[in-house]
């Protein structure tokens, strides 16, 4: 299969014993770092995107662990945003970049806030489409967490396949059902198999691991950020303390994080709301054209 | 009238010269408009300012010479020194630290020295067909007549002309050759005439100090050019490929030097900012946006596919005549397509109007200049140029273009409907990139007519506008996707849009749909007259006379003729009443009493008193005549002299119903008047029907465009 743009470095990094691939795309200026997301899909969701950012900027993707090019690693703690942020942080010093525009979606939000806030001056601007950041109540999905690791039902529909058991178990059919929410845009069959056919290289014992990361702040145990209160304070702390430019996107149907959760970390991190009216959780694949753009917008804004 | 007034104005004095200078808006970015005086004053930037002034805050300059500036006559006056001593005396008066100047052509010298020398106060340097020296190749006819400048020549011709002795005693020849080889672009009479107008605000002499001011301790070259290529504040150059003052090669080397962004103009010349005023102000604008690190700023984008349908509706201000028959399309085109959403984007009188029918006026309605003001500000006794009038608010024009563009761009319509909206059609023609959804235009008349009085040269000048109109259709076809002519084809007057020019009707015929009239109303059948005439308080013996005058302040005159005439005529016919109607702008207090006249200043939905009265006294308006058409009462009516559209348009499209008396105003004293009110008044009319189906055709061939 044809790609409409190969990537001019194609290398790896090992970070303490893990094998990440990173892929190098155009010179240009600024850097613009596109980061994993959750690992049941790779870097190649931003294919929309590195032709086109690639003709103007210089282009930074990378495999998290667990899919693509990187190990497919089985230690819950190199799946914690930290961790991510450090890896990130490596990929960057691999390429011999100081700096860059971090563009995270989903739990790449989580990632990217990690890593402006652990390492600011490697991040000029940050990005969060969609992010996974615990902000708004999401009364739909409040059960997710309490049956996850319970049995599932015999007939198990819906969200109920949000269940260790059930990847274990029926992992196909579990991508094609979460998929299926992530675009919630009419006509999204072929982006919902490209999604499927990369969560297949991949499997349910590593979501596992990922699903037992450690959580951000406290103690790093589950328990000492368990509470929702607890979660919002601590992610309302790390934006608020964001002090680059910041721009979140995020669709008005995304089943998966809710657009008020983008839209209160926009206002925490000081930054801009850009709303895909319409559009799920990855207006970067369902609506390439106009993301682009106000990846270009932003970056340009960024200028000195 | 102009699109933006200044909010600061009183001139300082420096060392015995006034200084005229302008603050428009506010924000914490300043720009500093600079114009290349004595030749010109700050009007030469009227198209940027008003745009500018919405996003940041603008002062401008009228450099010492020209406009409310003072006149100083000797050449040590208008060294660069004391332009530069001018130029930061007004900003430490307007406590303004730091601006993003804006030069043309020679001021730009100015600018670079006035930076050198107070590095702090300038954040950037927009330079527009920059005339700094020592840069590019100069023009061979500067080169030349640099020889000759103080020589007394027997028979000057052309380049000639720039010469001391001729700018002494025959400066307008000068002003006239000069401008009319800058203007290169087609179709630039009012420019050409503006610049003309402000250059003889100034005089020969002025200018000739001015010419050997800029001179005096000319630097030397490397110098220069060492100063230039240091220059550390962010730097863009526009400049005309076609300029024949400053040769587009010195505005692309000064660009290199000073490490600066470069955008040429092709095709324009020496003022493109007045010529292709909206590129200009877009440039300026995206420059200033980045030098002072404007950020990207929250927006909502819908998916094209989640998108409900909305239209953009703008309908002309221009008297009140529009709005009722834009209503009935609106309502037609909202049952053929209940899904459809309209915001309007228009303004007073035509405001109230929409908001009292419920329609959602868009909040950047209130940024429009105000037309309508401008051709009552036009609008003398019982005349109105509105030929001159359209060209005169070419500012307005611009001003409002560029709010209707950020609106367009920002709501996502899917198409905009303007009815007569001349800014729309005008720019999206010369910027044809910018369009954005469909576009259908509408009007009740095609070609612009000379006045008699206005003899060969207003002649040209029509036929000028003509072929530009035709021009852009021909290049363009895609702007108009729906041309729409609110009548028929044999009301399309039977002349020529002017020498070597098409034929009005065969053009019109070839380019146009026809909708036929569209009232906005129906008329009452004979029985709901009787029934409003009731309601109206119309008595039954009573011959009522509605004059009316519009809503501008134009009618005085008519209405006092009016009032005059009404004893006179009672005289006659004992049963008479009058109803006159001042409208908003006249002071019904200010005109005489007679037993049996009333004076209102404003009647709601008075077409219902129209559709039932006896006899009308009105002007030539298209919608009120054909008001009193419709309805099939006799009238008299009085174009307001000079204005082509009421004179020829529509006194033949009343010739095609039969309707009307036509009265020339001058030559109608009040007993005439009241003879012809005494003749017509009850009188039988056979006026051909008015269509009633007009709305419902446009609104069908609207709703195919989406």
């Amino acid at each position: 299969m044809m790609r409409a743009r190969h990537p001019d470095v194609a290398g790896t990094v090992d970070r303490d014993r893990v094998r990440l691939g990173y892929e190098v795309y155009g010179d240009g200026s600024p850097t613009v770092l596109l980061l994993p997301t959750w690992t049941i899909i790779h870097s190649r969701f931003w294919k929309f995107q590195i032709p086109y950012l690639a003709r103007h900027y210089r282009v930074v993707t990378y495999d998290g662990p667990g899919n693509g090019r990187a190990d497919r690693c089985l230690d819950p703690a190199r799946y914690a945003a930290d961790s991510y942020a450090e890896d990130a942080a490596a990929v960057l010093d691999a390429c011999g970049v100081a700096q860059a525009v971090v563009v995270g979606l989903s739990m790449g939000g989580q990632y990217g806030t990690r890593l402006a806030t652990l390492h600011p001056e490697r991040v000029s601007g940050l990005v969060l489409v969609g992010p996974a950041l615990p902000l708004a109540p999401d009364p739909d999905r409040a059960s997710i967490a309490e049956n996850f690791t319970k049995p599932y039902p015999d007939d198990c529909q819906g969200w109920d396949k949000y269940n260790l058991a059930y990847w274990h178990d029926h992992y196909e059919d579990f991508t094609k059902f979460f998929f299926s929410q992530i675009f919630s845009e009419p006509h999204s069959s072929k982006a919902l198999e490209d999604a499927v056919g990369w969560a297949a290289e991949t499997g349910a014992s590593i979501l596992e691991a990922e699903a037992m990361r450690p959580p951000v702040g406290g103690d790093g145990t589950r328990a000492s950020v368990a509470s929702p209160e607890a979660a919002v304070a601590l992610w309302s702390q790390v934006l608020t303390a964001l002090e680059c430019p910041v721009v979140v996107v995020h669709g008005t149907r995304d089943r998966i994080q809710p657009y008020a959760a983008g839209v209160e970390a926009a206002r925490l991190s000081g930054g801009e709301l850009v709303t895909f009216e319409g559009s799920g959780h990855m207006p970067n694949v369902r609506d390439p054209v106009r993301f682009n753009l106000v990846l270009r917008d932003f970056i340009e804004s960024l200028a000195p | 009238m102009r699109a933006s007034s200044p909010h600061t104005t009183d001139p300082i004095h420096r060392q015995g010269v006034d200084l005229y200078f302008e603050v428009h808006g506010q924000g914490d970015t300043t720009l500093f408009f600079i114009p290349p005086a004595p030749i010109t004053h700050s009007k030469i930037f009227k198209a940027q300012v008003p745009y500018l002034a919405r996003h940041y805050r603008v002062v401008t300059l009228d450099a010492r010479g020209n406009g409310g500036s003072g006149r100083p006559t000797s050449k040590e006056d208008h060294s660069r020194a004391q332009n530069i001593a001018d130029m930061l005396a007004v900003l430490d008066a307007t406590a303004t630290n730091e601006v993003i100047l804006v030069g043309h052509c020679t001021a730009n010298w100015w600018c670079v020295e006035f930076a050198a020398q107070h590095r702090d106060r300038v954040a950037g340097f927009v330079a527009i067909e920059p005339g700094v020296p020592f840069i590019g190749p100069v023009h061979q006819h500067w080169i030349d007549t640099h020889e000759t400048w103080d020589s007394m020549l027997d028979d000057p011709q052309g380049w000639e002309l720039n010469n001391r002795h001729v700018y002494l005693t025959q400066h307008r020849r000068w002003i006239e050759w000069f401008f009319s080889q800058q203007l290169v672009e087609p179709h630039s009479t009012k420019q050409f005439e503006d610049a003309v107008e402000w250059a003889l605000e100034s005089t020969g002499e002025v200018l000739v100090a001015g010419e050997e001011g800029i001179g005096i301790d000319v630097p030397d070259r490397e110098d220069f050019r060492r100063l230039c290529a240091a220059i550390d504040y962010p730097v863009a150059v526009i400049h005309g490929d076609r300029d024949i003052c400053q040769r587009v090669e010195r505005g692309r080397e000064f660009a290199e030097l000073v490490g600066g962004e470069l955008h040429i103009i092709e095709g324009g010349g020496h003022l493109a900012l007045a010529r292709d005023p909206v590129k200009v102000n877009q440039i300026i604008k995206q420059f200033v946006d980045r030098v002072s690190g404007a950020r990207m700023e929250s927006y909502v984008w819908t998916r094209g596919m989640s998108r409900r349908k909305k239209v953009l509706y703008l309908s002309s201000p221009i008297g009140l005549g529009h709005v009722r028959r834009d209503l009935a399309i609106a309502q037609e085109l909202k049952r053929l397509r209940p899904e459809v959403e309209i915001d309007w984007l228009t303004q007073h009188p035509v405001t109230p109007v929409l908001e009292a029918e419920g329609e959602r006026v868009h909040p950047a309605s209130e940024w429009l200049a105000s037309e309508s003001a401008h051709f009552a500000d036009e609008s003398t006794g019982h005349d109105l140029h509105c030929f001159q009038a359209l060209r005169r608010m070419d500012e307005i024009l611009v001003a409002n273009f560029m709010v209707f563009q950020e609106v367009v761009e920002e709501g996502l319509y899917d198409l905009v409907i303007g009815d007569e909206a001349w800014d729309v059609d005008h720019f999206w023609h010369e910027n044809p990139e910018l369009k954005r959804g469909a576009h259908a235009w509408m009007t009740d008349f095609v070609g612009f007519l000379p006045m008699p009085d206005g003899g060969e040269h207003e002649a040209y000048l029509t036929a000028d506008y003509n072929a530009e109109m035709i021009e852009h259709i021909e290049r363009y076809p895609r702007i108009r996707d729906e041309a729409i002519f609110v009548g028929n084809p044999d009301d399309v007057i039977p002349e020529v849009f002017g020498e070597g020019l098409p034929k009005i009707r065969d053009w019109t015929e070839a380019h146009f749909e026809f909708a036929g009239y569209i009232t906005g109303f129906t008329p009452p059948a004979a029985d709901e007259a009787a029934a409003l005439r009731d309601e109206l308080g119309f008595g039954e013996g009573e011959k009522v006379c509605v004059v009316t005058v519009g809503g501008s302040g134009v009618g005085h005159d008519l209405l006092a003729k009016a009032i005059a005439a009404f004893p006179i005529a009672k005289k006659e016919i004992p049963g008479l009443r009058m109803i006159a109607v001042a409208g908003p702008r006249i002071d019904p207090a200010g005109l005489p009493s007679h037993p049996g006249l009333e004076v209102h200043g404003y009647v709601p939905r008075l077409y219902r008193h129209l559709s039932v009265c006896d006899l009308a006294v009105v002007q030539g308006g298209l919608t009120t005549t054909m008001e009193l058409t419709a309805a099939k009462r006799p009238f008299l009516y009085f174009p307001l002299s000079r204005h082509f559209e009421q004179n020829y348009h529509v006194r033949h499209r009343l010739d095609q119903y039969g309707a009307g008396r036509y009265m020339e105003y001058a030559a109608t004293d009040p007993e005439a008047l009241a003879a012809a009110m005494v003749a017509e008044v009850s009188g039988d009319v056979a006026y051909r029907d008015v269509e009633t189906n007009g709305a419902r055709r446009a609104a069908a061939l609207i709703s195919d465009l989406f």
